[in-house]
């Protein structure tokens, strides 16, 4: 009877040790093999992709890719959108590093770049066909690739065609005051000229950025990359646009409390029930709104115009802001796994990719697959656009961006100041 | 007293209950004196069982507070292990921040309004529910309910009902009351109001059941030879009841003061990420968030939450210090003695 407590104390003592001591160690099994290996290998590969088209095509390019090279074996992990950057770090600071994950860029990529928990690749001439400078350039520090992108996601206005027509507009707007008068007769009739989805900041934010990169120089905001100093007048007049802006109120009502992407009630979700006549947003938008309208079919009449020009700015008016969605390798990944990402680069890989997510490939030789008219638009703008440039809080980083971001929040719901916005980027460079 | 009373009716009906009862009852008040050898044993026992909960304790508590200290001192983003030391600059950029004064001031009024609020409605409720009305459980469950449902549910829901457009504006215009529908979550002057009303209704129910149990461990007896004295119901009340409750109010003052210093879920949840502090919501916790884990700046944010556990520390051991003493020496059974 005693020995029996004893054992059973013991034994909870053991399972309280054991406890803790996992809750340190956080799982260990590592897959990095070294540089080059020839016996079977097993990968393992990070998404951010949701159930639907993009993960059944991620399914499926792993079993070609599979068949293609039999040896090598892909074990797929996705990971919920906002859970990712947490995961992944713990990941890269322990020995559970996944071969292959996917990669924001910008600051982020830049911090792991610092803390070396990514591996450089060497690009081949093939690759090189397969992806644009302009996409490579993005993925890189220093001169050197750190991540293969797959998708280019350039920045425009998403809007209802049969709102517009209702409203009496008949040609999209070039500048912006143009848009003033179009947001002035769409209110007119009755919707929400404009949605936006203030409630997750970056929406809101994406506003200044391309107020930004109207009044910006390319050569202004690629310094500011480096230094974080955000001394030129540019930076407080794009500010200012933002503010006269704001005056004619061209957003829905409770805007501050609106999110972007999730429910009906969302920016996305208002421009799928024709509530608002458009939004401002990535090439993911049709996507997204194709989710949220009653039928869950795509919204028939949406189109697509690039950011206004703002007249008097210092930026060319073909500049285009956006995203790219790429894939990075952890340092001690094999080769199998650059050869994964070779793979999914390659013109018939990247068309499946491009259906399945409803975006615009990397690869040129695979844009044909474009074909919905908002589409073929974003993409007309993009090969003309004089330059790209990163969403501002990717490429200025996590910390910066951030504060850029809530300091334009403020100053959408009358509470800061264009100044405001400069001042609390710089502030934020003490934090960080 | 009353608790003997108690145990022997129940034992009436109940033969086993009786006997289990009274088993236990010679077990515990008498211990024997003990051997040497078996103090020994008592001590091993002792480490034994309360081993895991210390490792638990300290590995998921202590240690993390540790390492947040240890953090606080460097700018450091997260990945790899921190290098660029930056002593009290953390610490300095804290208290200087705007940002970080209205997130303290936001929760000092949280703080004094949860206790001017909750707790003279928790104790009229209580004293309601604590009379033999009709419905009286029905009620109980009522208030409670806001208390169980998750903090992530509700503060969906209401943010759902308080937007510009939603259920609660609807209902205003359809009443007649139209002129009050207004911009609950995101007006700056209306908006903390807003999160003081929806805290109120989920906690006042926690607080009335503390205040229920305190009023049922008062014995009867003294209503009773208060009563049989010519006290009124208000005299009874005010004179024995709300005394007695002391300790039960003062306990559920510092549970008060230590949530509402570490407000976080539900103003997450209602305003998001980014905008508490635009709509003048923000408290700590969530410019901690804010700040660190969504600025990336990991070193910053250790040194916020090491800047709150020393203000909610400090409060707690203050509290304890002065407004708890006399619970701890036993106040309720001072009197009898």
């Amino acid at each position: 009877m005693m020995k029996r407590t004893r054992t059973a104390a013991i034994a909870a003592l053991g399972l309280g040790v054991a406890l803790a001591a996992s809750a340190c160690a956080g799982g260990g099994s590592s897959s990095g093999g070294g540089s080059s290996s020839s016996g079977p290998v097993t990968l393992t590969f990070w998404t951010n992709a949701t159930p639907g088209p993009g993960l059944t095509y991620f399914q499926n390019a792993i079993k070609t890719f599979h068949t293609l090279h039999p040896h090598v074996t892909i074990k797929m992990q996705t990971i919920q959108n906002e859970d990712y950057d947490g995961k992944l770090q713990t990941a890269l600071n322990s020995n559970s590093t996944p071969d292959i994950f996917f990669q924001r860029g910008g600051g982020k990529m830049l911090a792991m770049v610092n803390a070396s928990k990514v591996q450089p690749l060497t690009l081949t001439a093939a690759d090189k066909q397969n992806i644009s400078a302009a996409a490579v350039a993005t993925e890189s520090v220093n001169g050197k690739v750190y991540a293969i992108p797959l998708d280019v996601q350039p920045e425009g206005i998403y809007y209802s065609k049969d709102l517009f027509a209702h409203a009496g507009i008949t040609a999209t707007p070039t500048t912006i005051p143009e848009l003033e008068a179009d947001v002035a007769k769409l209110k007119a009739t009755g919707v929400a000229p404009i949605a936006v989805g203030a409630k997750d900041a970056w929406p809101a934010a994406h506003w200044y950025y391309n107020f930004a990169l109207r009044e910006c120089s390319q050569a202004t905001m690629n310094e500011v990359g480096a230094t974080l100093k955000f001394t030129d007048p540019c930076w407080t007049k794009a500010g200012n646009d933002l503010a006269a802006f704001l005056k004619v109120k061209p957003f829905q009502a409770g805007f501050l409390t609106t999110a972007a992407q999730v429910g009906a009630g969302s920016s996305a979700g208002l421009v799928a029930n024709h509530k608002a006549g458009m939004e401002l947003m990535g090439a993911w938008d049709p996507g997204t709104i194709q989710t949220l309208t009653p039928n869950q079919k795509p919204l028939p009449d949406l189109g697509w115009f690039p950011f206004p020009a703002v007249p008097g700015g210092q930026g060319d008016p073909s500049a285009m802001m956006g995203g790219i969605d790429g894939y990075s390798l952890s340092p001690n990944a094999p080769k199998e796994a650059f050869q994964f990402l070779e793979f999914l680069v390659t013109p018939d890989q990247q068309k499946l990719y491009s259906q399945a997510f409803v975006t615009i490939p990397v690869n040129k030789a695979s844009q044909s697959v474009v074909t919905q008219p908002y589409s073929v638009s974003a993409l007309e703008a993009l090969n003309k656009a004089g330059y790209t440039m990163q969403f501002l809080d990717t490429q200025y980083g996590q910390n910066v961006g951030n504060a850029m971001n809530a300091a334009v929040v403020d100053l959408f719901a009358g509470k800061g100041t264009p100044a405001g916005i400069v001042s609390a980027t710089s502030e934020a460079a003490a934090k960080g | 007293m009353s608790d003997t009373l108690g145990t022997a009716a129940v034992g009436r009906g109940h033969r086993g209950a009786l006997q289990a009862g009274d088993a236990a009852h010679a077990a515990s008040p008498a211990p024997r004196p003990r051997k040497r050898r078996g103090r020994g044993r008592l001590r091993l026992e002792i480490a034994l069982l309360s081993g895991p909960a210390i490792i638990v304790f300290v590995g998921l508590v202590i240690f993390p507070v540790v390492l947040a200290a240890y953090y606080g001192f460097y700018r450091w983003q997260g990945y790899g292990a921190p290098t660029d030391w930056v002593g009290l600059n953390n610490y300095k950029v804290i208290f200087t921040d705007p940002a970080f004064q209205q997130a303290l001031e936001h929760n000092g009024f949280i703080v004094v309004l949860s206790l001017v609020i909750q707790g003279p409605l928790a104790l009229a409720l209580a004293l309601l529910l604590n009379q033999n009305i009709r419905g009286r459980g029905l009620i109980r469950v009522l208030i409670f309910v806001p208390y169980v449902i998750s903090e992530v549910i509700a503060g969906t829901g209401f943010s759902l009902m308080l937007q510009v457009n939603g259920a609660v504006n609807d209902a205003l215009h359809n009443i007649g009351l139209g002129f009050l529908a207004t911009d609950w979550l995101a007006n700056p002057s209306i908006a903390i109001w807003t999160l003081m009303g929806i805290l109120t209704w989920k906690y006042v129910g926690f607080a009335v059941i503390l205040m229920l149990a305190g009023m049922q461990a008062i014995p009867d007896e003294l209503s009773e030879a208060a009563r049989i004295d010519g006290a009124s119901y208000w005299q009874v009340q005010r004179r024995i009841v709300v005394p007695l409750l002391g300790p039960t109010i003062r306990i559920w003052g510092f549970l008060s003061i230590i949530g509402a210093l570490q407000l976080f879920d539900l103003v997450y949840i209602i305003w998001g990420q980014y905008i508490s502090s635009t709509a003048g919501t923000s408290t700590m916790a969530t410019y901690m968030a804010l700040n660190g884990r969504l600025a990336g700046n990991y070193g910053y944010g250790s040194a916020v939450a090491v800047v709150m556990f020393l203000i909610s520390i400090t409060v707690a051991l203050l509290y304890q210090r002065f407004v708890l003493r006399r619970d701890m020496r036993g106040a309720v059974t001072e009197g009898v003695n």
